[in-house]
Formats: C-alpha cells, sequence, structure tokens
C-alpha cells in the first residue's frame, strides 16, 4: 500500500477486471455496495455503460466465487 | 524474490502480534490499537476518555510516534501508565515494538491499554499489533470521501470516531455520504460522531469501550477458567 515508505501487507490484494452485461443504475449500484461490503473488498469501480467492472481484493479473505456470486444472484452474466 | 521477503517480515509481524493477543488475552486486557490521520484528533481523545474512564477502569495508554514524546507528555499530565514508542521515521507500529514495551507496564492491573498509532490511514491499518480492536478515528476537516480513498482501515476497524462534529457546520463534509461510505466497507462499524471539544458523542464512545472491556474481560473469565 505504501510506496514511499516500501511497506505493505495484506491489504495490497489483488486487481481483477469483469466484463458484465445487464448492468442498469439501479443494479450497478447494488453491486458495487455489495462487493465493497466482502472481506478483504477494498475498491470497486463500474462503468455502467460498457460493464466493465474493477475490483481489489485480497483473496485470502474472499474467493472468485463469492465475487461472481454477486453478479448471478442478480441475473447479471460476467466474463473476466 | 523481493516479494517472499516481504512475506516474511508480514509472516514474522503476525507471529508477534499472535504472541502480543496471548498476553493481552491472559491478562483479561482489551488492547484498542487506534488509528487517524495526523490533527485528526486522536490524542484529544485519548485525553477525554482518561478522565471519564479513570475512575472506573484501569488504563494505560502506549504512544506511537515518528519523533518527540509531545503526546506521551500530554498522557502523563492525566496520571496513568504511558510509554512512548519512536518510531524514527516509521510509518506504523508493529508488533515487535509494541511486545518491547509490555513488561514496563502492570499488566495484571490493567483493564485496557490503548495503542496510539503513528498518525496515518495507510500503514498502521496493514500491521497488527495483537490488539483486539482496531478504531479509526476520522475528522470532519479531512472530509467525507475519506473511508472511500482510505478502504482497508475502515474495513479492519470496529468502531470509527467521526471527530471534530462541532465544526460540521461550517464545512462540506457530508456525514450521510460518508456513513454510507463506511456501512458498504464494514456493514458491522459502529460510528460515533463526537467533538472532543464540546464533549459530543463521548460518552457514547466512553460506552462503546466499557461495554467492549465487559466482553473481553468474560470472555477471557470462561476461557482461562
Amino acid at each position: 500500500m505504501c510506496s514511499t515508505c516500501g511497506c505493505t501487507g495484506h491489504g495490497q490484494g489483488t486487481q481483477i477486471q469483469f466484463f458484465v452485461t445487464g448492468y442498469d443504475e439501479k443494479n450497478s449500484k447494488e453491486v458495487e455496495e455489495k462487493l465493497l461490503g466482502l472481506p478483504g473488498v477494498l475498491y470497486v469501480h463500474i462503468h455502467t455503460h460498457d460493464g466493465e467492472t474493477t475490483i481489489n481484493y485480497n483473496p485470502a479473505k474472499t474467493r472468485l466465487s463469492e465475487l461472481t456470486a454477486v453478479f448471478e444472484q442478480r441475473g447479471l452474466q460476467a466474463a473476466i | 524474490m523481493e516479494v517472499q521477503v516481504m512475506e516474511d517480515i508480514l509472516g514474522s509481524n503476525d507471529k508477534q502480534a499472535a504472541e502480543n493477543k496471548k498476553i493481552f488475552d491472559k491478562y483479561g486486557i482489551l488492547a484498542l490499537n487506534l488509528i487517524g490521520s495526523p490533527g485528526a484528533g486522536k490524542t484529544s481523545l485519548l485525553e477525554k476518555t482518561i478522565g471519564s474512564l479513570k475512575g472506573c477502569m484501569r488504563l494505560a495508554v502506549i504512544e506511537g510516534d515518528l519523533f518527540t514524546s509531545k503526546d506521551a507528555d500530554r498522557i502523563a499530565d492525566k496520571d496513568i501508565p504511558v510509554i512512548q514508542i519512536n518510531t524514527s521515521g516509521g510509518c506504523h507500529l508493529d508488533a515487535m515494538m509494541v511486545q518491547k514495551v509490555l513488561n514496563k507496564l502492570d499488566l495484571a492491573n490493567l483493564d485496557l491499554i490503548i495503542i496510539e498509532n503513528v498518525g496515518n490511514l495507510v500503514c498502521p491499518a496493514e500491521f497488527n499489533i495483537g490488539e483486539d480492536a482496531k478504531a479509526v478515528v476520522l475528522s470532519i476537516t479531512e472530509g467525507d470521501d475519506k473511508p472511500l480513498k482510505y478502504p482497508l482501515i475502515f474495513k479492519e476497524a470496529a468502531v470509527a470516531v467521526l471527530n471534530k462534529i462541532d465544526i460540521l457546520p461550517f464545512t462540506n463534509f457530508d456525514m450521510a455520504n460518508a456513513k454510507h461510505d463506511m456501512n458498504c466497507l464494514n456493514p458491522g462499524i459502529s460510528i460515533i460522531e463526537a467533538s472532543c471539544r464540546t464533549g459530543d458523542g463521548l460518552e457514547t464512545w466512553c460506552n462503546w469501550l466499557k461495554n467492549t472491556v465487559q466482553i473481553k474481560k468474560e470472555r477471557m473469565k470462561k476461557t482461562n477458567g
């Protein structure tokens, strides 16, 4: 996390990008909030218009399947 | 290769943090890691907290700062045990630093140790020091965008104190937005609006501390027999 001092830690995590079909203004906000509430998810950015969804998360705390479940539960299709 | 070294450092820290935790558990002490930006009001909150809780529980403070003993001097005026750790430029406390000073405290006669970390919203959130809980202090002057910009600490903290609410009318801080973002990141977080200057919210904060100390004591009584 801290590049100036060189220390780093568990929060560093992994960035993953999905392309999601089926977003609208309402469900994209819901997805963003639901993803942010998962353990280890630190950042979510969604482009509603083209479905680009960027997530920074810690795989030790949340599995990939838990991320994709958030899309599936709303009938959204996500591809990496 | 470089990553392996980093992992080793963190692994060592986590091992030492687990040892610290065992010590806190053995004595039934609640250890609170107090984190926030420089100027958020961590030391002011501590001063007010000590004033309120000194009569009803036994507490000590470990102060983390890059340099000087200015904060420890303020706490020492409250007549409770206080230890200063100077990190000499280091941006956070780690478990080893805390371990080295624990033997200077009369642990058998404490209920609560508050460890004020170095003023920084980033690095202290990454390093477990053996605490039972993290508390984050965010002041109104820092802006309501900070939870999403510095998510880890808000994700990790059990409680967030929104300090300096007395100046809220003079800022564009959006309280609802700040709370919404914190709740999104950490649905279980307790959020307390407070002002160390006026005293607003401090009773709620102290009650949260008393309750958390009590829960720890009861849990450790059951565990330790």
